[in-house]
C-alpha cells in the first residue's frame, strides 16, 4: 500500500514540477486481481486470472483567468512492473504538458476538413465508429450498419483492422473469454474487406456463425455478450511525415478523448484532448474544444493514409455487460474529410 | 443475513482494538428485469446485491473497508482492513463520524411497491407488441425492458445514529427501430410505472419512442454558423448533469470548478433558479439523510441567477468554513464519501414550447445530444457535442436535421439563457441522483455542420 501511494505521489510531484502554472494534480492507481471460474452444462469447467494495473494523472493548469486540464492514464494487463515501462515521472509530465498546451490554445474552428489522428488512443475512432457495429450484440439482432456485409469492401484498401485478445500483457487481453472460450486473433477488416464479426455464444446461435472468443462481462452480475478486447488498425504503407506534409489545411489530433456511437446508423462522436491546426504541411498552433463527428461507413472509406507507428491506448468500454478493459490502437492516420465541431 | 449479529461482531472487534469512532453503512439492492427483442422475451435477470462498508477513525485518520460477504469472520477481517487503510492514509481526518442531534424531515416519498415478475414479463411483452403496433415501419431490433429495482440503506454509527431508508422504482424502456425509404433510425423512451397505470404508460412509451424515431427519418444537414438554439428539457438536463460537478464544493476546493469564488455573484441569467430538492414532488427515490447520516433539505443553489451555495459534505464544509448541505454521497456502498446533488433541477419558466419557438424565430430545436462523457469538460465548462433536432423557421418546427455539433461553454450558456419553458423534464433517478430542466432558449450558439 505504501509503495503504491509513493508511485502516485511521485507522478503528481512530477506534474507540479513541470510548470508553476500547474495548480492541481490528481492521481489514482488501480490494481485489479480478478479470478473467474466457469462451469456449464456442456461439461466445461475452467478458470482464469486477470491482473491489471493502471495509473491516471489529471493535471490542471491555470494562468489566473483560465483553467485547462490534461491527463495521462496508461495501463497494462500486468502487475506494478508496468510502472517501470511508464514511470510515474512520465505520466505526471505528460498530463502537465497537455494541460499547459491547452492553456495557450484558442478554440478550434468549426467545419469540414482533413484530420490526421495520432497513434495510440486515436484508435478510439475505430473502436467507436466501427468496432461496436461489428459486435454480435448489434449484428445478430439486425441493429448494425454492418449486417450482411461480410466479404464486401467497407473501408479504404489501406485499412486492416484486428481484434486480438491474446497479446501478452495487453490491457484488454484475457486467456479465455467469459464463456470459457480461448481468445483469438480476429482479423476484422483486411485491406478494406470485411472478414469477421466479434461473436459470443448467443450471437453465434443467432447468426449461425462460430464464436470468436469475444464474450465478456464486467462481473458475475452481468450477462456476458460480444465485446472487443484489443482492437486496432494495423500499420499501413504511408510514412508519418508524408501524412502531415500532405495536408494544406486541417487538424492534427495528437490526443483523443472518448466518444460514443449509435450502432444502428453508425453515427459517432469523439472529443479531441489535444489538437493543432496544420497549414501547408506543417503543424502550427494548438486548438482546444474540438469534437469529430461522422458515420462509421463514411470514415472507413475516408481513411486515405495509414502510417507505421502502431501504438495502443487504454480504455474502459461500457456496454450492456458492464465496463470492461479494452485497448484501442492505430498508427498515425489521415481522414480526408470529417466534420470538426468547434466554434 | 442477520444485520444485528454482524453489527454486534463488528462492535466487539472494534472495541477490542480500542476504536470508538466508526460508522457501518449497509446497502441491499434488489433488481428484477425482463426484456424483449422483436416481441419475444430474450432477457430475464434477477439479482440481489449490496454490501457493507465500515469507516473508522484510528489515530485521527479515517479508514474504509467494505465487503459483500456477510459472515462474522469477514466482519473481524473488515475491522483489520479498515484499520490498515486508516494507517496508510496520510491526511488526518478533521470531521470524524457524524454526531447527530439534528431533526429529520418527514419522508414524503411514496412507499415502493415492487411489481411481480409476472407483471414485469407481461409489461415487457405488451410494450414490445405496442411498439410494433404503432407503425408498420417498426423493424426487427425493436426492444422493450421492464425493470423493478429496490434499494435499502442503513447507517449505524458510534454516536448512536441508526437510520433506515427503503425506496425503489418500477420503470419501462421502449426502444424502437424504424425504417422508411431505406433509412433506419431508432429512438427510445423511458417511463416509471406502477401496477395501476401500466396500460397508459405502455401506450405513452410506445408512442414517444416510435414517433421520435420516425421524426428523424430524412434528416438533412445544417450549414455551419451561429444559431438561436432551443435546447429541449431532456437535453438541457443532461448538460446540467454533466456540469453539476462544478457546483460540488469538492471540485471547488480542488480547483476543478469554474465557479470558484463566485458565491453571491450572478452565474446565470436572472430567470434561472437551480434547486436541489431531495424529496421533490413526483420523485420515487429520495432520502431524508445523506451518506453521512445528515438530514437533507431543499436548497436553492442558484436563485434568480445568483449562486447561493456550493454542495457540501461535512469535510468540504469544514474546509470552507460553512455548514454541510447534506450532499454527502457514495456511488456504491464501497465508495469513499463524495459530493452529489439529490434532485438537481433548473426550475420552470413561463413560456410554452410554441412561445419559445416563436422567440427563437429562426434557429434549431435540439432534441438529441450525444457523447456527453467525452465532449463536455466539467472543469472548464467547454462542450462540443454531436446533436440532432429540427430547424425552426419563422417560429415553427420544420425539417429534421442531424450530424452537427453544438459548441459553447455551459457557464456562459447559463448566463445567456433568454427564456425557459414552463414544463420540467425530470429524468429517472440513477442511483440517488436525478436531474431536471425545462426547454431553454439560448441565442447565438456555434454549430458545425456541412
Amino acid at each position: 500500500m505504501n509503495f503504491k501511494c509513493e508511485l502516485v505521489r511521485s507522478a503528481c510531484d512530477a506534474a507540479y514540477g513541470y510548470s508553476d502554472k500547474i495548480v492541481q494534480a490528481a492521481g489514482n492507481l488501480i490494481t485489479v486481481d480478478h479470478t473467474i471460474q466457469i462451469a456449464n452444462t456442456e461439461g466445461l469447467f475452467t478458470s482464469d486470472r486477470h491482473v491489471r494495473s493502471r495509473m491516471a494523472v489529471n493535471a490542471i493548469a491555470s494562468n489566473g483567468t483560465e483553467t485547462q486540464s490534461g491527463s495521462c492514464s496508461p495501463g497494462r494487463g500486468m502487475g506494478l512492473e508496468v510502472f517501470e515501462m511508464f514511470t510515474p515521472d512520465y505520466i505526471g509530465n505528460e498530463a502537465a504538458r497537455q494541460a499547459i498546451v491547452n492553456l495557450g490554445a484558442s478554440y478550434c474552428p468549426a467545419g469540414q476538413m482533413p484530420v490526421a489522428i495520432e497513434s495510440g488512443f486515436g484508435g478510439v475512432i475505430f473502436h467507436e465508429a466501427c468496432g461496436h457495429s461489428l459486435e454480435a450484440t448489434s449484428v445478430g439482432t439486425g441493429c448494425s450498419q454492418m449486417c450482411g456485409k461480410l466479404g464486401q469492401k467497407i473501408a479504404n484498401e489501406k485499412v486492416t483492422a484486428i481484434d486480438d485478445g491474446t497479446i501478452a500483457g495487453a490491457w484488454g487481453s484475457v486467456n479465455i473469454d467469459d464463456e470459457g472460450n480461448p481468445t483469438q486473433r480476429n482479423v476484422l477488416i483486411e485491406n478494406g474487406i470485411l472478414k469477421s464479426y466479434m461473436i459470443d455464444r448467443l450471437g453465434s446461435r443467432r447468426m449461425g456463425m462460430p464464436m470468436t472468443g469475444n464474450s465478456r462481462r464486467e462481473s458475475y452480475r452481468y450477462e456476458p455478450t460480444s465485446r472487443m478486447t484489443n482492437t486496432f488498425i494495423d500499420n499501413g504503407p504511408d510514412k508519418n511525415e508524408d501524412i502531415i506534409a500532405s495536408m494544406e489545411y486541417g487538424l492534427y489530433a495528437r490526443s483523443m478523448g472518448g466518444g460514443s456511437v449509435n450502432p444502428l446508423t453508425g453515427a459517432f462522436n469523439f472529443s479531441v484532448n489535444e489538437g493543432y491546426i496544420v497549414r501547408n504541411g506543417k503543424i502550427c498552433e494548438a486548438v482546444r474544444g474540438a469534437a469529430l463527428i461522422g458515420t462509421g461507413s463514411e470514415i472507413l472509406q475516408d481513411i486515405d493514409m495509414v502510417g507505421q507507428n502502431l501504438a495502443t491506448g487504454q480504455g474502459m468500454c461500457g456496454s450492456s455487460s458492464g465496463s470492461v478493459p479494452t485497448d484501442v490502437g492505430q498508427p498515425l492516420i489521415r481522414v480526408s474529410k470529417i466534420t470538426v465541431g468547434g466554434r | 443475513m442477520n444485520f444485528e449479529l454482524l453489527k454486534d461482531t463488528l462492535v466487539s472487534a472494534l472495541s477490542q482494538k480500542g476504536i470508538d469512532e466508526y460508522e457501518i453503512y449497509y446497502t441491499s439492492d434488489s433488481d428484477n428485469s425482463v426484456g424483449t427483442l422483436n416481441k419475444e422475451v430474450n432477457t430475464f435477470s434477477s439479482s440481489e446485491s449490496g454490501g457493507l462498508c465500515l469507516r473508522l477513525v484510528r489515530d485521527g485518520k479515517m479508514g474504509y473497508a467494505s465487503t459483500e460477504l456477510m459472515t462474522e469472520g469477514e466482519m473481524r477481517e473488515l475491522v483489520e482492513r479498515a484499520e490498515q487503510n486508516a494507517l496508510a492514509t496520510e491526511k488526518p481526518n478533521t470531521v470524524g463520524i457524524y454526531g447527530g442531534g439534528e431533526a429529520y424531515e418527514e419522508n414524503r416519498i411514496p412507499e415502493f411497491i415492487p411489481v411481480s415478475t409476472a407483471t414485469l414479463r407481461a409489461a415487457a411483452i405488451k410494450s414490445g407488441e405496442r411498439l410494433f403496433a404503432k407503425s408498420e415501419k417498426v423493424q426487427l431490433g425493436t426492444e422493450s425492458q421492464a425493470v423493478s429495482s429496490g434499494f435499502d440503506i442503513r447507517i449505524v454509527n458510534s454516536h448512536g445514529l441508526d437510520l433506515v431508508c427503503s425506496c425503489g422504482i418500477n420503470a419501462l424502456v421502449g426502444s424502437a427501430v424504424v425504417m422508411d425509404n431505406g433509412e433506419m433510425q431508432a429512438d427510445y423512451a423511458l417511463k416509471e410505472f406502477s401496477e395501476d397505470n401500466l396500460d397508459g404508460v405502455i401506450d405513452a412509451l410506445a408512442t414517444e419512442a416510435v414517433d421520435d424515431a420516425l421524426a428523424k427519418i430524412g434528416a438533412g444537414l445544417v450549414p455551419s454558423g451561429k444559431y438561436n438554439i432551443v435546447i429541449s428539457g431532456k437535453q438541457m438536463r443532461s448538460l446540467l448533469s454533466v456540469f453539476s460537478s462544478a457546483f460540488s464544493a469538492k471540485a471547488v476546493i480542488d480547483g476543478m470548478s469554474p465557479l470558484v469564488g463566485k458565491i453571491g455573484e450572478a452565474v446565470a441569467s436572472d430567470i434561472v433558479t437551480i434547486t436541489d430538492d431531495p424529496q421533490r414532488e413526483g420523485s420515487s427515490i429520495g432520502l431524508t439523510f445523506d451518506a453521512e447520516g445528515v438530514p437533507t433539505h431543499r436548497r436553492e443553489v442558484v436563485a434568480s441567477g445568483v449562486l447561493n451555495t456550493f454542495l457540501h459534505n461535512r469535510e468540504t464544509a469544514k474546509q470552507m468554513g460553512t455548514k454541510t448541505t447534506a450532499n454527502a454521497s457514495k456511488a456504491s456502498y464501497s465508495s469513499p464519501i463524495g459530493v452529489r446533488p439529490h434532485s438537481f433541477c433548473i426550475e420552470a419558466g413561463d413560456k410554452t414550447r410554441e412561445e419559445l419557438l416563436g422567440l427563437a424565430g429562426d434557429g434549431i430545436y435540439v432534441t438529441e445530444i450525444k457523447g456527453l462523457h467525452a465532449g463536455a469538460n466539467p472543469i472548464t465548462g467547454d462542450f462540443s457535442l454531436e446533436s440532432a433536432g429540427f430547424m425552426i423557421r419563422g417560429g415553427r418546427l420544420c425539417e429534421a436535421v442531424k450530424s452537427f455539433t453544438v459548441a459553447g461553454n455551459f457557464f456562459e450558456l447559463l448566463k445567456s439563457i433568454s427564456a425557459l419553458g414552463n414544463v420540467i423534464e425530470r429524468g429517472v433517478q440513477t442511483g440517488f441522483t436525478a436531474f431536471g430542466s425545462p426547454d431553454a432558449l439560448v441565442p447565438d450558439l456555434s454549430v458545425a455542420g456541412k
